[in-house]
This record gives structure tokens, sequence and C-alpha cells, in this order.
């Protein structure tokens, strides 16, 4: 009688009214991100907005301005520096995430295998990560000092010419970007590492029974199934390279002769040392299309991967 | 429907009290007319003082010499450094938050007044002859800006030129005539360097103690000996002509010579005091206890300034200003009289290893305790500033950027002072 009773009143409700079960959890749900939301809104969205705003501004902290139109961005694409640190970021990007991506995941598949001090190559890598960038930054410096440094010295043991490594516009910039290829190794080992035990065992088992070799079994059963990690991985590679910013601003302040300014860089220097705030805000907002578009193209070619599989 | 409302009334609730929160504090109040009387809260910006013990003590001794005369006013420092001066000044003034005194360096009041961050100081009677009765009238200057001043000069940090007699003589050459002009320099320099087989300078001849970016104070320096300031009273740019040229020309023709681009050690010290450059650019205070360099390499070294057209040595320091926002203004313009008393001058000048700024500097132990303080502080008549532009402060990254273009061939000199020139304006 019941259950007739409650399948009648369901059938009686209208289409599209949630249940009293639905709308507690939508509410629920509400609520606990209701803490999240407000953070975003106020410190993430909010200042977005305002960002935007003065970036159509001349606001330069002296208490009177006035909406410019375009002029910031105008005047920004005709700035060299501009130029340079766009090149730059461009470049460090183009190079770090490729390479750190590939590095960490040869370091994934070996630590993925049963090999002793398994526990130690682990924390090993992961190390940089934990570490103060400002700190590491600060050891780098000393290794790449062109007459006290270790990187000259070991060089010297193969026979390599002395390079001045930080204070050459030539090599400042690869310098830079082997330091963050380092850094960057352990976040992204741990990524694919979890994503290889999640291989499954079935699949590489039934490949070995059809007699594929190792490069088969990687080309064919490894690496589709760690696309959802290539994706994460290449997205987050991406954002944090675009903001590399402690690593230049302790080592070398953007030079030598700009060869090593990045977007943030440039950035920081026109809202703090320039005092241009709104000038400031169109880089930024500049660096926010550049990262989207990056993340977009990233994230078409894993789609193009995966749908070519 | 009645939970509905509940829900969106407390997130309304939340928001207003996050927005609340973020509210400006508003710690200054009206002053009374008597100081005895005046309460609030005074917010000072002081790099001068290290966060160490040693600095708050030196700090808490300006404070309570204030607060004899301010009992109700409570001083609220912010240590900062110069590295994060401007960032802490930038976004006070945004916060709605502005400090009421600002220690700043040379170089810094133009940009600042400029922008209605310091207040003129001649609503509390400053001028530029009132001024050059308690201060080294050299360091005058410095605090101008279109014929007003806004700040009183705290200590000044002079980078002479040095020479190690022991290396001069090794050379043939006279240590007791040390170089006047650029070319004198130069010539003595390429003896004094030093070279292994593989053509590595293993002792520069000249040491510009700059790394990459860095030679904008060198630079300031030269041209100051040609005659030249880097800016005029006014603001106009007078590097761009042929001083400039020649001086940076100069300069080009020494890096790479008499040393490599960018050479520092890994301290980032003088050169010339660890004995790895000859001659070269070097601090206003040394250590010659067995702590710092010794007694033995303060003797062997000779301190002096170029004097080719006028004798100059690049000059910093640090200056205190009132802020325009403060809401405590004479209790902050009798703070920054107790901070440029000659016992707080010496204080700061003893913790940032400089000089006083102070007529009667040549009397103080920190002036008195070493060779190049002595010297530098018999020599402030030589003083050349950097700055002196409203927008200098966006300039200098680019100026030391530049000049670095010039001094590895990668643009002409004539080019690259003609667009610094420009962006000057």
């Amino acid at each position: 009688m019941r259950a007739a009773g409650a399948a009648h009143a369901r059938a009686a409700r209208p289409e599209g009214r949630k249940s009293r079960l639905t709308r507690n959890q939508s509410r629920a749900g509400w609520l606990l991100l209701s803490p999240a939301l407000l953070h975003s809104t106020f410190f993430l969205a909010v200042p977005a907005v305002v960002a935007i705003f003065l970036s159509f501004t001349d606001y330069d902290f002296s208490g009177t301005w006035k909406l410019i139109g375009t002029e910031n961005y105008v005047e920004l694409f005709q700035d060299p520096r501009f130029q340079a640190a766009l090149r730059n970021t461009i470049a460090y990007t183009l190079v770090v995430v490729p390479l750190s991506m590939a590095l960490a995941l040869l370091i994934a598949l070996g630590l993925n295998l049963k090999i002793r001090g398994l526990g130690f190559f682990r924390t090993v890598y992961y190390l940089p990560v934990v570490t103060a960038t400002v700190a590491a930054a600060s050891v780098w410096l000393w290794i790449y000092h062109p007459s006290a440094g270790l990187a000259n010295a070991v060089g010297s043991l193969f026979g390599l010419a002395r390079s001045e490594w930080l204070n050459d516009p030539g090599t400042a910039l690869p310098a830079l970007m082997a330091v963050g290829i380092w850094q960057g190794l352990g976040a992204k080992m741990i990524v694919y590492l979890a994503a290889l035990q999640g291989v499954s065992k079935e699949l590489l088992e039934a490949a070995n029974l059809d007699g594929a070799n190792r490069w088969q079994v990687f080309r064919n059963v490894i690496w589709p199934a760690l696309g959802p990690a290539h994706y994460f991985v290449l997205i987050t590679a991406i954002v944090q390279t675009f903001q590399v910013f402690d690593l230049v601003f302790v080592m070398t302040k953007g030079g030598p002769v700009n060869s090593t300014t990045v977007l943030t860089f440039d950035i920081y220097n026109n809202a703090f040392e320039g005092l241009r705030l709104g000038y400031a805000s169109a880089e930024t907002v500049i660096m926010l299309i550049l990262i989207a578009v990056f993340i977009y193209l990233g994230g078409r070619s894993q789609r193009n991967t995966q749908d070519g599989q | 429907m009645a939970r509905r409302r509940a829900g969106i009334l407390s997130l309304a609730v939340a928001g207003t009290l996050a927005l609340s929160a973020c509210g400006s504090g508003g710690a200054s109040t009206a002053p009374a007319s008597n100081p005895a009387e005046a309460t609030g809260t005074l917010r000072v910006l002081v790099p001068s003082y290290p966060a160490s013990n040693e600095g708050k003590a030196a700090l808490d001794k300006v404070v309570a010499s204030f607060n004899a005369k301010y009992p109700k006013v409570t001083v609220e420092p912010d240590f900062a450094t110069f590295d994060t001066l401007n960032q802490k000044i930038s976004t006070s003034i945004a916060g709605g938050q502005g400090y009421d005194v600002l220690v700043t360096g040379i170089g810094w009041v133009p940009p600042f007044a400029a922008k209605n961050v310091f207040e003129d100081l001649s609503s509390f009677g400053a001028t530029a002859d009132s001024l050059g009765k308690s201060t080294d009238p050299a360091l005058v200057p410095a605090s101008e800006f279109k014929g007003k001043v806004y700040a009183l000069p705290l200590i000044a940090a002079p980078k002479p030129l040095a020479l190690r007699k022991s290396l001069f003589e090794k050379a043939g050459l006279d240590p007791t005539k040390p170089p006047t002009t650029m070319d004198e320099l130069k010539a003595d320099a390429e003896k004094l360097t030093v070279k292994d087989a593989a053509g590595n300078i293993t002792q520069a001849g000249f040491d510009f103690w700059a790394g990459p970016g860095g030679y904008r104070q060198d630079f300031v320096a030269l041209l100051g000996s040609l005659g030249k300031p880097l800016y005029d009273g006014d603001g106009n740019p007078q590097f761009a002509g042929a001083e400039g040229t020649q001086t940076l020309e100069w300069m080009k023709s020494m890096v790479n010579n008499v040393q490599k681009y960018g050479a520092q050690n890994a301290a980032k010290s003088p050169l010339v005091n660890t004995g790895e450059a000859a001659m070269g650019f070097t601090g206003g205070y040394i250590d010659c206890s067995d702590k710092g360099v010794g007694k033995a390499t303060c003797d062997d070294l000779v301190y002096f300034n170029l004097k080719d057209k006028d004798g100059s040595m690049f000059t910093g320091g640090q200056l205190a200003s009132v802020g325009k926002s403060s809401k405590l203004k004479s209790a902050a313009w009798d703070f920054i009289q107790e901070l440029s008393k000659p016992e707080a001058e010496s204080g700061i000048a003893a913790l940032n290893f400089a000089v006083p700024a102070g007529k009667d500097s040549a009397g103080s132990e920190i002036v008195k305790s070493n060779p190049a303080s002595t010297f530098v502080a018999a020599n402030l008549g030589d003083a050349k500033f950097e700055g002196g532009a409203a927008n200098w402060l966006e300039l200098r990254g680019t100026f030391g950027t530049s000049l670095d273009d010039a001094l590895l061939g990668k643009k002409p000199v004539e080019d690259t002072l003609k667009a610094l020139e420009q962006q000057s304006k």
C-alpha cells in the first residue's frame, strides 16, 4: 500500500523537480564549497577583474588616474623589454616542459621496477620539489660561478672550456632552464609513477604473451594508459613555467642584457620598480591569455594523440 | 524556502565579514596641537635598521627620545630591506595605509615627490639653506626636487676608488701617484692586469665591482669626473652628450680587457680588498680587524678619486621623509629630526657601514675607525649621485641593462645613450 503510494507520488511529481534528497545533497555541496568559493571570489576572481580594468588605466600609485584605452597594450608591444620577456618565457616553456616531462617519465619507468634502494631514489628525486626555490637558487649560483663554481670545475676535468654561465647572455637562459628542469622533475615523476602503477597488469601480460618487445609494450600499452597523467603533467608544467619568477629574481635579475627576463619578472619590475600598475596589469592580462592558449594547444595535442591510438 | 533564504543570508553575512576584514585599519589619528597630547600610531619604514638585536636596540634609543616628547604616540617600525622597499611603499599606498615616515635611498626623492608620496618639508621650515647648516652641503641636492626639500639626509654610502700599493710597486708604478684621469687609470690598469697561459685574467687591472646590469653607479662616478652629473637640477638628462659617450666608450674599452665582464667573487666583495684586483671601486667602510681584511691589507690600500674636470665619487645613502598621507605629520617631522641627530646618525652609519650625513661627521667614531670612512668623509665634496629624474625608479633597471648592451658591443654607445635619454623625458 505504502509502496504503491510512494510510486504514485513519484509518478505525480512534475518532470525536472528534484527530490528532497537531491536538494539536500545540493545544499550540502554548496555549503561545503562556500569557503573555497568565497576564497576564489575575493582572492582570485575579484583581483583578476580589477587587473583587467587597471590594464586600461594609467594608475601609478600617485592617487590620480584615468582611462587610457588600449595605450598600455600598444606601448607593451613596442617595449623591447617586454618583447625579450615574451621570447624568453616562450623559449623557457618550450624547452623545459617537454624535457622535464620526458625525463620524469624515464625516471618513473626506472623507479617502477623492482630495484634496490627504491625508497632512497624516490626521496632523492623528490627532494628538489620540497626545497625552497630561493635556497636551491643560491646553491646553483655557486655551482654556476665562473671561477669558483662546481660546473666549471667538473667541466675542466673533461677538457671543456670555462663558461661564464649566468654572466654570458648566450648561456644564462639555458643555465636557468637546467635548474627549472631539475627542480620540476620530482613532482612530475610522482604523478607518472602513480599512473604507471595503475596500468592494467592483464594488458601487460597479454602483450608479453603475444611476443611484444619492451618498446612495443611501452608504445602500445603503457603510453596510452598514461594519457590522463600526461594531460595533468602538461597543464601543470605549462602553468609553472610561465610563473617562473624566484629563480630569475635570485639568480640573474633578468640579466645579462635581458637574456633571462621573463614575463613575471617584467611584470614585477613594472609594478614595483616602475610603479606603473596599469602597465603591469596589461602585461598580466597578456600573460594570462598566453597561458590559456598554451593550455588549449597542449590539451588539443593530447586529445589528438589519444584519438590517433 | 526558508532554508534557502537562510543559506543565502549566511553567504551574504560571510561576504560582508570578509569585506570588512579587508578594510583599512586606520592606525593614525589626527594630531593634537600639544605633542604630549597627540595620540595614534606612527608607522615608520626604516631599512636603516636591520631586524637584528643591534638594529632594534639602536632604533629603540631613537623611539625613546621621540616618546619623551610624544608619550602617547606608538611607533610601529617596519624593518624592510632596500630589496623590498618599493613593494612596501607601493602596496601601502594602494592599500590606503601609507607610512608616516619613510627612509629611502638617494635617487628616490624625485620619483616619490613627483607622485605625491613625500611631503614638501618647507611646511616645516626646511629649505636647502637650513639643511646645509646641519647636513654636509654636498648631500643637500639629493634631498631636493624642483627646488623644494623632501627629505633629510641621514647617511652617505660612497664608493671611492682604491689601489694596492704592493701590486703597484710590483708593476713598477708609483702608488703615491694614483691616476687622476680615465686615461691614466686605463694605462695603469693595463700594466696591472695579469693573465694565465690560457688568456684568462687572474688579476684584474681594474675592478668595476659590478655584476651584469650593475655598471650604472660606475658610469655615474666616471661621468662625474668629466664634470657632468647624470641629471641636472631640473631633472634633464646630462649623460647623452660628448662626456657620456666618452665615458661609456672608455668603460667598453676596459671590459674584457682589464677585467672580464660581470666578474665578481663569490662574496661579491670589492676585488681590490681581496687582492684579486690591483685597483677598483670599493666601499666607504673597511674592517681592518682580524675578522675583516686585516691590518696588513688595510695598510696596503690607498684611496683616491678621479679628478679629470671635477673630483668624483659615487655616493649612495639614506634619507628620511614624511609621508604625504600621514595624519601625524608634525610627529613624523619630529621623528625624522630624531633620526638625523648626530648620535642616531652615527648609529645608522655603523649598522650600514656608511658615514653620517651630519656636517661634523669627521669626528664620529665610525669615521675615525677605518681609513675608508676617513677618506670618504673628508671627500664628500666629490659626491656624485644617481637619479634626478621623476621616472628614475622605472628607468634604473633599464639603464643598467642598456649599459651592458653597449659594453658588450651589442649596441653602439651613442645609440644606447640616446635611447636612455629619450626614456628619461
